[in-house]
C-alpha cells in the first residue's frame, strides 16, 4: 500500500521536474531580462562543448564586484564577456554579509571582497567557480590589478614575511597548520606536508577519502617540528615553507632563500590568529573561509559561556587531562587546559607549567578531579586508568568518569581547527543537562563546511559516542 | 701474661659493644627513614595518623575515623614506592661495593658491564612499540641481562688480562646500547614516546605498584643474602687472583657468582626505576670513610646507607613540586658534590 503511495508521489515529482525543465527551456526566447542575446539555457549545456564560444550562465553582481567577475569570466571563457542580469541569476555575487547563523547558508566561495552564491549549479558554473578561487584565478585578478602582487604579514614568531602572490606551492612542516590549510580550502597548494593524526587507521582512511593526493604528499619522514630535509625541500621548490616557531631547524632553512612563515598557536587567541594568517597567505577565498571558522569558533564558545554564566565557579566540573601515560598530565600552559576552560570546566592541573608534566598519584588525589580525559593518541587508553588497582581511590574512576577525547584526523585536543569540536564534546561530557550542543550534528557540519568532507555514519558513531 | 689476656678480652668486649651500636644504627637508619617517609607526601596526613594506619593491620580498631583515602594512599601508593627506594638503594650500595672489590677499582659500580645501557635500550624499545608498563619492565630487565652477557662472553674471546678486557667490553657494549637507544629516541614521536623515553632514562619511581615491586623484592633479597654470606671473601678478591687462589678461594668462580647476582639485582632495579646513577659509586666511598675498607663491615654499611640515601632522594623527588623531579637528576646533583667532598677528606685506603 505504502509502496503505491510513494510511487505516485515520485511520479508527481518527476513530472513536475520535466515540466520545469521544459519551462526553463522556453527562457531562450529573447523577451526575458537577458541583456546579451547569446545566452543559452542550462539544459543544453550538458553536452560538453568546448569552452569559450558562448556565455554559459547569468550573473547578478553588486556593481563594485562586476569588474573582478568580468576579469575572471573573460579569462576563463577566452575573452567572452559575462551576462549580468537583474533577477533570476545562476550566480549571485555580493559583498560578504553579516552571518549571524552559521547553519543557514554559507556562500560557496569568495573572491576579493565578495561572496559568490551559486543558485543553479551546473558543470560549467562549477568549473568557473573552481577557477575563480584557484591560484590561476588569483593570478588573473593580480594581473588585472585587483589583488596585490605581494603582501607583508607578521608571523607568530614576530617576523615580517613578504610574500609574492599567489602562493602556488607550499611546504608545511607543522601538522596543526596542515589541518588549517585544509580548513581554508588551500590543500591543493601543498607540495609536501607533515600531518597530525593521519597515521592511525581512522585518520589515514579519512585523509585518503578527503584528498586524492594523500598519502603521496605526506612528508612526515622529511619534514616535522624536529626535522627538515633541506635537499628534499630544495627539490620541491616551494614558494613558502611553514613551520613551528620552536622548530629545531630554523637556522639551516635560511640557506634555501625561500620565505619561512612560523606559527605558534598554544592559546585560543593564537589559534584564531593562526587560522586567519593561514587564510591571508592563500588569498581572499581562504581568508573568508578562515573568518568563517573564527566566527564558528566564537559562536560555540559564546554559547557555552552564556550557559555557564548560571553555574557558580564552585559547582563547575574539575577535569584532569592526562597524557600518553596516566601519570603524565597537561600543564596549565597547554592547549588542553584552554579547551577545558572553554568547555566550562576547571583544569585540575593548571598550576603546572611547561609541557606534559610527570606527576605521582598522590598529587592526583589532592586535585581530586571529577572527570579524567585521556588523549586520542600515543597508545593512551581509558583502561590503563580504570583497570588499575591504584587508581580506584579516585572518585572520577569510581564513578566511571574517565573518557577518551575523540579525533577524526587531527586530535581534538590539539591547536588545530578541529579543537572547536573538542570544546563541544568536552562541554557535552561535563554538562550533559545544560549544554544542548550535539557532537554528531556539529561534527557533521564542521567537516562538511571546513573540510568538504561528508563524514560517514560509522565514523560519527566512532567519534561522538562516549568512548 | 694474664693482664694481656684480660686486656684482650676487654678489647673484644668493647668491640662487640661497638658492633652492637653499629648494627643498631645500620638497622635503625633505614627503618626510621622508612617510617618518616611514609608520613611525607603532597597529601597531608598527620604523622600520628600515619602510625595508626601502619599499625591498623595488627590492631584494626586503632585507625577508626581516618579517611579511607589516607589508608589507600599509605598502603598502595607510598609504601610500595618507599620500599622500592629502600631496596634499590640497598641493592646499588651492595653491588657497587662488590664490584669495586672484584674490579679492584674505586671508580666502578654495577653498571660497568653495560646493564643500565642494555636496560635503557630495552625500555625505550618497549615504550616505542608496546607502551604497557609491565612489558617495559620485562623488556628492560631482559636487555639488561643481554648486555652483561655480551660483555662477559665478549671478554672470553681474549685470554689476556681478563679484568681489563671485561671492563673494556663493558664500556663497548654500554656505548653500543647507548647508541641504539639514541637511534630509538631519534625515531620516536617527539610529542608522544620521546618524552616517555627521556623520563624513563632519567629515573623515577612514579608509577610503582605492588605488582612491579614483586620481582624487585624477590631478586634483591636473594642477591643481598648472597652478597652478605660471601662478604668476607671480597677482602680476599680485592687482593688479586694469585693471593686469592693461595688462600683457597677460586677467584674465577667467585667473580662469576658475584657478577651474576649483582647483574640480576641491578637489572631488576633498573627495570623498575629507570636509570638512577651515582648511588653505587658514592655509597661505598661514604661507607669506607666511616668503617674503613674491610668488607665484612663495609657491605652492611653500604646496604644501609644506600637504602637511606635513595629514600631521602625519593622523598625530595615526590614532595618538592607538584610535578615529579627525575631521580637520576637528584642523585647526580646531590651525589656528585658528596663524592667530591669525600674524596678530599678521605684518608682511608680503598
Amino acid at each position: 500500500m505504502n509502496k503505491f503511495k510513494y510511487s505516485i508521489i515520485l511520479l508527481v515529482i518527476i513530472s513536475s521536474l520535466v515540466i520545469t525543465a521544459c519551462a526553463t527551456g522556453d527562457l531562450e526566447t529573447p523577451n526575458m531580462e537577458i541583456t546579451v542575446s547569446d545566452y543559452e539555457a542550462p539544459s543544453e549545456l550538458e553536452t560538453k562543448e568546448p569552452i569559450g564560444d558562448q556565455s554559459r550562465f547569468l550573473i547578478k553582481a553588486d556593481p563594485e564586484l562586476m569588474e573582478p567577475v568580468t576579469v575572471l569570466y573573460e579569462a576563463f571563457f577566452n575573452g567572452k564577456s559575462p551576462i549580468f542580469v537583474q533577477s533570476d541569476p545562476d550566480l549571485l555575487v555580493e559583498p560578504p554579509g553579516e552571518y549571524e547563523n552559521f547553519y543557514d547558508e554559507l556562500p560557496a566561495v569568495f573572491l576579493t571582497d565578495g561572496a559568490m552564491y551559486p543558485k543553479n549549479v551546473s558543470e560549467e558554473l562549477e568549473a568557473f567557480i573552481q577557477f575563480a578561487v584557484s591560484t590561476d584565478g588569483q593570478q588573473t585578478l593580480i594581473k588585472a590589478g585587483l589583488l596585490p602582487e605581494s603582501i607583508e604579514l607578521t608571523d607568530q614568531a614576530g617576523n615580517t614575511v613578504s610574500l609574492n602572490l599567489p602562493i602556488r606551492d607550499v611546504l608545511s612542516a607543522y601538522g596543526p597548520v596542515t589541518a588549517m590549510i585544509y580548513s581554508v580550502d588551500a590543500e591543493d597548494r601543498l607540495v609536501s606536508a607533515s600531518y597530525l593524526g593521519a597515521r592511525d587507521p581512522l585518520g589515514s582512511s579519512v585523509m585518503e577519502k578527503m584528498d586524492s593526493r594523500f598519502p603521496g604528499i605526506q612528508g612526515d619522514e622529511s619534514f616535522s617540528q624536529s626535522e627538515f630535509n633541506i635537499e628534499e625541500a630544495a627539490m620541491l621548490e616551494p614558494d613558502l615553507i611553514i613551520g613551528n616557531a620552536r622548530s629545531g631547524w630554523l637556522d639551516t632553512v635560511a640557506a634555501l632563500d625561500i620565505p619561512v612563515f612560523l606559527f605558534d598557536a598554544e592559546t585560543p587567541k593564537a589559534l584564531k590568529e593562526a587560522v586567519l594568517l593561514t587564510g591571508q597567505i592563500f588569498g581572499p577565498h581562504s581568508t573568508a573561509q578562515a573568518e568563517a571558522w573564527v566566527r564558528y569558533y566564537e559562536s560555540i564558545v559564546g554559547t557555552i559561556e552564556e550557559k555557564m554564566a548560571e553555574i557558580p565557579i564552585e559547582d563547575r566540573v574539575k577535569v584532569l587531562f592526562t597524557g600518553t601515560e596516566p601519570l603524565r598530565v597537561a600543564s596549565g600552559d597547554m592547549f588542553q587546559s584552554y579547551i577545558i576552560e572553554s568547555a566550562g570546566g576547571i583544569s585540575a592541573s593548571s598550576e603546572l607549567e611547561g609541557y606534559w608534566n610527570n606527576i605521582n598519584l598522590e598529587q592526583v588525589v589532592i586535585w581530586n578531579p571529577d572527570v579524567i580525559i585521556v588523549p586520542p593518541y600515543g597508545g593512551a587508553s581509558v583502561e590503563a586508568i580504570t583497570e588499575s588497582q591504584e587508581w580506584q581511590i579516585l572518585d572520577a574512576v569510581k564513578d566511571g568518569k574517565v573518557y577518551r577525547m575523540p579525533k577524526l584526523v587531527a586530535p581534538w585536543d590539539t591547536p588545530a581547527p578541529d579543537a572547536v569540536l573538542g570544546i563541544i564534546w568536552m562541554a557535552q561530557q561535563l554538562y550533559p543537562e545544560r549544554i544542548d550542543l550535539d557532537c554528531s550534528t556539529e561534527a557533521e557540519f564542521f567537516y562538511n563546511t571546513f573540510f568538504d568532507y561528508e563524514i560517514m555514519d560509522e565514523e560519527l558513531a566512532k567519534i561522538c559516542s562516549i568512548n | 701474661m694474664k693482664s694481656l689476656q684480660k686486656s684482650a678480652a676487654s678489647i673484644k668486649e668493647k668491640h662487640s659493644i661497638q658492633k652492637a651500636y653499629l648494627f643498631l644504627i645500620l638497622i635503625g637508619l633505614p627503618l626510621g627513614l622508612l617510617i618518616l617517609s611514609l608520613t611525607l607526601g603532597r597529601y597531608q596526613i598527620g604523622p600520628i595518623d600515619v602510625l595508626k594506619v601502619i599499625l591498623s593491620p595488627i590492631f584494626p580498631s586503632i585507625a577508626e575515623g581516618i579517611p579511607d583515602i589516607a589508608k589507600q594512599l599509605i598502603f598502595h601508593i607510598r609504601l610500595p614506592r618507599i620500599l622500592a627506594a629502600l631496596l634499590i638503594g640497598a641493592s646499588y650500595g651492595a653491588t657497587g661495593t662488590a664490584f669495586q672489590a672484584i674490579f679492584k677499582n674505586p671508580l666502578v659500580d654495577s653498571n660497568i658491564l653495560g646493564v643500565t645501557s642494555g636496560a635503557g635500550f630495552g625500555a625505550a624499545l618497549a615504550l616505542l612499540f608496546l607502551g604497557d608498563p609491565w612489558l617495559v619492565q620485562v623488556s628492560a630487565f631482559v636487555f639488561g641481562l643481554v648486555a652483561v652477557f655480551l660483555s662477559f662472553f665478549g671478554s672470553r674471546l681474549y685470554r689476556t688480562s681478563p679484568l681489563l678486557i671485561l671492563t673494556l667490553m663493558g664500556i663497548l657494549v654500554g656505548s653500543f646500547f647507548g647508541s641504539l637507544t639514541s637511534l630509538l629516541k631519534y625515531a620516536a614521536d617527539p610529542l608522544d614516546s620521546l618524552p616517555a623515553i627521556t623520563f624513563w632514562l632519567l629515573g623515577s619511581l612514579t608509577g610503582i605498584t605492588w605488582q612491579n615491586l614483586m620481582p624487585l623484592i624477590i631478586l634483591t633479597i636473594f642477591g643481598l643474602i648472597y652478597l652478605w654470606t660471601i662478604r668476607w671473601r671480597l677482602n680476599i678478591l680485592s687482593l688479586g687472583d694469585a693471593e686469592a687462589s693461595a688462600l683457597g678461594v677460586d677467584p674465577t668462580r667467585m667473580k662469576l657468582g658475584i657478577i651474576l647476582f649483582s647483574t640480576l639485582m641491578t637489572a631488576v632495579a633498573v627495570s623498575v626505576s629507570g636509570v638512577i646513577g651515582w648511588v653505587g659509586l658514592v655509597i661505598p666511598h661514604a661507607g669506607r670513610l666511616i668503617v674503613g675498607p674491610e668488607h665484612k663491615r663495609l657491605l652492611p654499611v653500604s646496604i644501609s646507607f644506600g637504602a637511606a640515601f635513595l629514600m631521602i632522594i625519593d622523598d625530595l623527588a615526590r614532595t618538592l613540586l607538584p610535578g615529579e623531579i627525575p631521580l637520576g637528576v637528584l642523585t647526580g646533583l646531590i651525589g656528585v658534590p658528596i663524592l667530591v667532598l669525600l674524596m678530599r677528606r678521605s684518608r682511608t685506603g680503598w
